[in-house]
């Protein structure tokens, strides 16, 4: 009963690693869809986006909860801002605002900025949320 | 039914070398239908090793002992969770386990991850499928569970000191965290077979290596839990071999959690999380070696075997492998952007990295040296509990300092004024609490001062972070439930102080004392008095149980009962301590009755009073549910990744 048991299972096993074969005994196209360059490309742009506006949002969130004094936050968020509209630029131009498009952080809405202490080179006033999806909108070069 | 089981594993064994051979010819030669076909042999070799599980588990249910296995591991006195349990008390049984959690995980990610990373699922599944043609390969030809005899009329039965539910739950625990480092292995070494090595192996692998990870840390804290309740000697951690076979892969893979972070964010560290995601791996299975193979001396060690040189070569093997393919594929592994400033987050991440490193490779040293030592010298010396306990205060101090350092630190950079701002409440709280210890007479251990001193410091910005944080979003469920990984990660930093302080507390605080009593003697410890009322021995089925019965006076009063019980099947004894837990005041009161002598009634006891060792085990919820906050799926992250990572539409 148990080398029944056992070749019945053997069986099973060779019918579903067959199956591929026994669906297509001839395929018209039989390569893996690997990804091409193309794809590739895209893929880093929105690793890109996505990894900018993470940092966007981590930062964002750490000055208002206060863990970020104001002058380390002018400091930070030029660099991180350019990141983020650099990468969702070169999303928009290559597919269109509609790739550039992401969703909203969620965060309430922004508290009274600190009253301004001495006046900074170029003062970056506290940027709004990111804009949701219909509005996201890039400043061209 | 043995037949079954071993045709089950045959058949395995035979999927898994087909999954392995088609699955490595259809990625070189980019062929679908083959790799179609490799993937579903991957499946197919879960389901034929579910059944010789199934096979295995019922005979031990029935107490079929025409499997040598039952009759090695149960006899009929055993209640079903135990005689199930037997699965993996044995070596056969636990091999088996390993295989079976490796093919049912392994198909799972690749079924899971098959559409949106084809191009690296196609190489995952023949890294998968070699590291389960071992695990068949010693089931089928070295050590199978599925040997028959003649049936005796009882079998061995279980080994008493794992007659214990902390025993039915710690080894599955274990090795769903051993067995699940494979995973992000298989998808980091797919990732840089395909030559694909972009992040998402990283983001494929996220939750897996999280999962890993907290199996086997608290699996081990549930390990640490028997040892002290049920092995009895007064500890919950020996730096035992075996203990440290858990220890180590834990180690490397909470360096990678951390350092993955940095990759993800910045494009840095690709090479080393290579090499720690390679290095958890091998850690697992050289685990899995000194457990198996007898090579080192253990209590929780199987006897020598002979499977201990399989495991050896398939550890080189896949160690030279490893590297091999990082060697290769370090032109690819470059960083994209460099460290901009030594105080930053990702700064001391690394910081994190290299003290996590350091005391994982001290730790393998020391169970690698007696091994060393009797190759080289011939005479076999080990490593005691000070240089273990040297390293762990060399590490784990500063350690500790930088997971109340780290979260407040900006990315890219930070300013020192800024930073000493931000510290100045945690530094303010340590130092409170510092001068408070010292002025309750804490000072009289040294690193358990700056343990508790560091340990305030990090719940101080903790807890300063979750003000924080609530504040500026609004309430303490929207701040958590929308940067789950980072607030599980600070509950998980919550459960490792209350850890930290556990340790410190039960070790550098403790109380011990010996002495040798008759009835009417008593013997007082750290304001509690033990008198000894009566030495009894009593017979219940299956063990001879002898037992010292104190009464407790002065802190607490009760009676207290500790002694040995003497099994019949197996015919093994057993010590059983008496210990009474104070939540109120925070310690425990543990009582072991070394030598009980019915005839004389002279007994020497050894009373230990041990301050809040039960955070220890307060630290394991906590660190489930941060763990569970942090692994807990995330819709918005989902719909991201599905859009960066589904092929493009045509």
């Amino acid at each position: 009963m148990s080398i029944v048991l056992g070749l019945v299972l053997a069986a099973i096993a060779v019918l579903l690693v067959a199956l591929p074969f026994l669906r297509e005994p001839v395929a018209a196209d039989d390569r893996l869809a690997v990804p091409d360059a193309e794809e590739d490309r895209r893929r880093e742009l929105l690793e890109d986006r996505d990894r900018a506006l993470a940092a966007l949002k981590e930062l964002e969130l750490d000055h208002r909860a206060g863990k970020i004094d104001d002058a380390d936050y002018r400091e930070l968020i030029g660099p991180q801002r350019r990141e983020a509209a650099a990468a969702l630029r070169a999303l928009q131009r290559r597919y269109g605002s509609e790739m550039a498009a992401f969703e909203t952080p969620d965060l309430p809405p922004e508290p009274t900025p600190p009253p301004d202490e001495g006046s900074p080179p170029t003062p970056v006033p506290v940027p709004e949320p990111y804009p949701p999806p219909d509005e996201a909108t890039i400043p061209q070069e | 039914m043995a037949d079954l089981g071993r045709a089950a594993l045959v058949v395995s064994l035979g999927l898994s070398v087909y999954a392995l051979v088609a699955g490595a010819t259809a990625a070189i030669t980019n062929r679908r239908r083959l790799a179609t076909s490799a993937r579903n042999a991957l499946f197919c070799c879960f389901g034929s090793t579910l059944v010789a599980a199934v096979v295995l588990a019922s005979a031990l249910v029935r107490h079929d002992f025409s499997f040598t296995y039952v009759a090695q591991h149960t006899n009929r006195t055993l209640t079903t969770p135990y005689a199930l349990s037997a699965f993996w008390g044995g070596q056969e049984g636990s091999l088996l386990l390993w295989l079976l959690v490796l093919t049912g995980y392994g198909s799972l990610a690749v079924a899971l991850n098959r559409k949106l990373l084809r191009d690296l699922t196609v190489w995952v599944v023949p890294v998968l499928a070699g590291i389960g043609t071992f695990f068949a390969f010693v089931l089928v030809a070295v050590a199978s569970p599925f040997g028959t005899q003649t049936a005796p009329l009882d079998g061995n039965g279980l080994t008493p000191s794992l007659q214990n539910p902390y025993m039915v739950a710690h080894p599955p625990m274990l090795y769903l965290g051993y067995v699940g480092l494979s995973i992000p292995f298989a998808f980091a070494a797919g990732a840089m077979l395909s030559g694909r090595t972009d992040e998402r192996w990283i983001v494929a692998t996220r939750r897996w290596t999280l999962a890993a990870w907290a199996f086997l840390g608290f699996g081990q804290l549930l390990g640490a839990h028997w040892a002290y309740v049920e092995v009895g000697w007064g500890g919950y951690y020996a730096w035992d071999p075996v203990e440290n076979a858990a220890l180590m892969p834990w180690l490397a893979a909470t360096a990678f959690l951390h350092s993955v972070m940095i990759q993800e964010r910045k494009g840095m560290l690709k090479v080393w999380n290579m090499v720690l995601v390679a290095l958890a791996f091998e850690l697992s299975v050289f685990g899995t070696f000194l457990t198996r193979s007898g090579v080192v001396n253990s209590i929780h060690s199987f006897s020598k075997s002979p499977i201990g040189s399989w495991f050896l070569a398939f550890v080189v093997i896949s160690t030279v492998f490893s590297l091999a393919l990082i060697m290769w594929r370090l032109p690819l592994l470059k960083a994209r952007t460099k460290l901009e400033s030594a105080l930053s987050r990702e700064a001391t991440f690394l910081y994190n990295n290299l003290l996590l490193v350091a005391l994982c490779l001290t730790v393998l040293w020391g169970v690698l040296f007696p091994i060393v030592t009797q190759v080289f010298k011939g005479e076999t010396r080990t490593i005691g509990r000070p240089y273990y306990d040297f390293f762990l205060r060399v590490f784990g101090l500063p350690l500790l300092l930088l997971m109340g350092i780290g979260p407040l630190i900006a990315w890219r950079k930070a300013s020192f004024r800024g930073l000493v701002k931000l510290l100045a409440w945690p530094i303010a709280v340590s130092i409170l609490c510092g001068v408070a210890l010292v002025l309750v007479g804490a000072g009289s251990s040294k690193p358990g001062l700056i343990a508790y001193t560091f340990s305030s410091f990090v719940l101080a910005t903790i807890v300063l972070e979750l003000v924080r944080g609530t504040r500026a979003v609004g309430s303490v469920f929207t701040l958590i439930s929308r940067n789950r990984r980072r607030y599980g990660g600070y509950v998980v930093h919550a459960a490792i102080v209350l850890l930290a302080i556990g340790i410190a507390g039960s070790s550098a605080y403790g109380t011990s004392t010996r002495a040798r009593l008759t009835p009417g003697q008593s013997v007082s410890v750290a304001g509690y008095t033990l008198s000894l009322r009566d030495v009894r021995r009593t017979q219940v089925p299956n063990a001879t149980e002898t037992r010292a019965v104190f009464d407790v006076g002065g802190r607490w009063h009760g009676t207290l009962s500790s002694g040995d019980n003497q099994y019949i099947f197996p015919p093994e004894p057993s010590r059983e301590v008496g210990i009474k837990t104070s939540w109120a005041r925070a310690e425990d009161l543990y009582v072991i009755a070394d030598d009980v002598n019915v005839k004389t009634h002279v007994v020497f006891v050894q009373v230990l009073v041990k301050p809040l060792v039960n955070l220890i085990w307060v630290a394991g919820i906590v660190f489930l549910l941060g763990a569970g906050i942090a692994l807990w799926p995330d819709a918005r992250e989902q719909r991201r990744l599905v859009t960066r990572l589904a092929p493009a539409r045509v």
